[in-house]
């Protein structure tokens, strides 16, 4: 197992319980939760093949469903956003640079596209959540407030959890 | 065949992502909750052990109005008490040999749990508690606190059990006005979790604002005249038959932490008469049919 392999494991092994446990806790203005734990999703590498990345996503989409008792409304969420992963990234880097990106964080695509894309999939995990979630009584104003709150909200947490993991390994080395 | 194999091969990504999909759609599409896998809520061995553990560090939160909302009840409960001992006593005295007062067969028994998990601000609201079928829990049970009415039993493991709060609409509560007879049923209308609304309730019932909203004791689950929340003031959603009320809510949802699941000793045989209700009524049916 390469170490980037196992650094990604800690990182999955750490960020799921801080996620259940911690983030689902912090509810801001009863709108906007952090859902932070699509970094997961969003800093596997750009090489990463396409049907393992769904495989996880579902995977990890069942664990946090478990959680947080949605039973399969994250399962879902975190399939598509595994599925447009790729064509977002490529929208921000060129094909030919997929092999240098190793873990898609910040350290290797640069502060400004890290932003970028992952302020793209936090948008796009967020609208998607609260669409689904809100299928039976659909409140656009509600739901358009709690879709901006949270892709905010979940963006600051990732970049904070990024940075800090980031910092970790530069020290070390 | 060749050709085919490739083409799936070429294409396995749109396969794994449509499979992925449909079984998330499967799950996500069983509106029942009662059908939820244990495995795949709260109330599995595994995730209900963690939130378990992490219970142990922030049921220390909340403390002092805790210890606050218990003590009222206390008081409540004393002078309950006194008042009733006092009844019996005159009744007792007044009716000195012609009647028995003997304690009657209690129908309710309860459950002391603390609550490990809770969501307040989802469409559909799951609270954890930490008390499963080891402890005598099974689905469809009612579960209270101090202040009054938080949900329904509806999966249960040997350790914990997951219970459809009050904040969400797959679960209606029968409830009436104290001192009215009319009722109504209670239902969340996805928006504020301090309020829910008190819908279907006869246009003639008379109410004020203030009032306090009871429950009904007609579903078997909750004792009769628990307490659910105060009347806010009427609903501008009304239709021509039925009030709807605004009603503000007596438990604090977010601050959820000691509860009681309420269990009925007679459940079992108001269960079998209904099942045999229904028997008959089929029968019944037949008959007229032919």
């Amino acid at each position: 197992m390469s170490k980037a392999t196992i650094r990604y494991l800690i990182l999955y092994c750490l960020l799921l319980p801080i996620q259940v446990i911690v983030l689902n806790r912090l509810v801001l203005f009863n709108c906007a939760i952090p859902l932070a734990f699509i970094y997961l999703l969003t800093v596997l590498p750009a090489s990463f093949g396409t049907n393992r990345s769904l495989s996880l996503g579902f995977v990890t989409g069942v664990i946090v469903d478990a959680f947080m008792d949605t039973y399969g409304l994250n399962a879902l969420c975190c399939t598509i956003l595994a599925f447009v992963r790729k064509p977002v990234l490529h929208m921000y880097i060129l094909r030919d640079e997929e092999q240098t990106v190793q873990p898609c964080d910040m350290h290797s695509l640069g502060m400004a596209v890290f932003l970028k894309y992952n302020l793209t999939m936090s948008l796009i995990y967020c609208a998607m959540l609260f669409t689904v979630e809100a299928f039976s009584f659909f409140d656009v104003k509600r739901l358009l407030l709690r879709t901006v709150a949270s892709t905010i909200y979940t963006f600051v947490i990732i970049a904070a959890i990024s940075g800090l993991y980031n910092s970790r390994r530069e020290k070390r080395l | 065949m060749h050709e085919l194999l490739q083409f799936f091969i070429r294409n396995s990504k749109w396969f794994v992502f449509a499979i992925y999909v449909v079984l998330s759609c499967m799950l996500l599409f069983t509106f029942n909750p009662y059908q939820h896998h244990v495995w795949l809520t709260s109330a599995g061995q595994v995730v209900g052990a963690v939130y378990g553990v992490s219970n142990n560090v922030t049921s220390y939160f909340n403390l002092r109005e805790n210890n606050e909302d218990l003590n009222r009840r206390n008081v409540t409960l004393q002078n309950e008490v006194l008042a009733l001992r006092e009844q019996l006593q005159t009744l007792r005295e007044k009716y000195t040999d012609s009647t028995d007062v003997m304690p009657m067969a209690h129908h309710f028994d309860f459950i002391v749990g603390h609550v490990v998990n809770n969501s307040v601000m989802r469409p559909y609201n799951y609270v954890t508690v930490n008390k499963g079928s080891d402890d005598g829990v099974a689905p469809e049970m009612g579960v209270i606190d101090q202040n009054g009415v938080v949900g329904i039993v509806n999966v249960v493991s040997p350790h914990y059990c997951r219970v459809i709060s009050l904040l969400n609409p797959h679960f209606r509560l029968s409830c009436k006005i104290k001192g009215d007879e009319s009722f109504g049923s209670m239902v969340w209308d996805g928006k504020d979790p301090r309020f829910a609304v008190l819908e279907e309730l006869p246009r003639h019932t008379v109410y004020h604002k203030g009032d306090t909203i009871v429950t009904s004791g007609y579903s078997a689950v909750f004792p009769p005249g628990l307490p659910v929340g105060v009347v806010e003031g009427n609903n501008a959603s009304e239709n021509d038959n039925f009030f709807s009320l605004k009603v503000r809510l007596l438990s604090d949802f977010t601050t959820l932490n000691n509860v009681q699941i309420v269990r009925n000793n007679n459940m079992e045989e108001l269960r079998r008469l209904d099942a045999e209700n229904e028997k008959t009524e089929g029968n019944d049916n037949d008959l007229g049919g032919k």
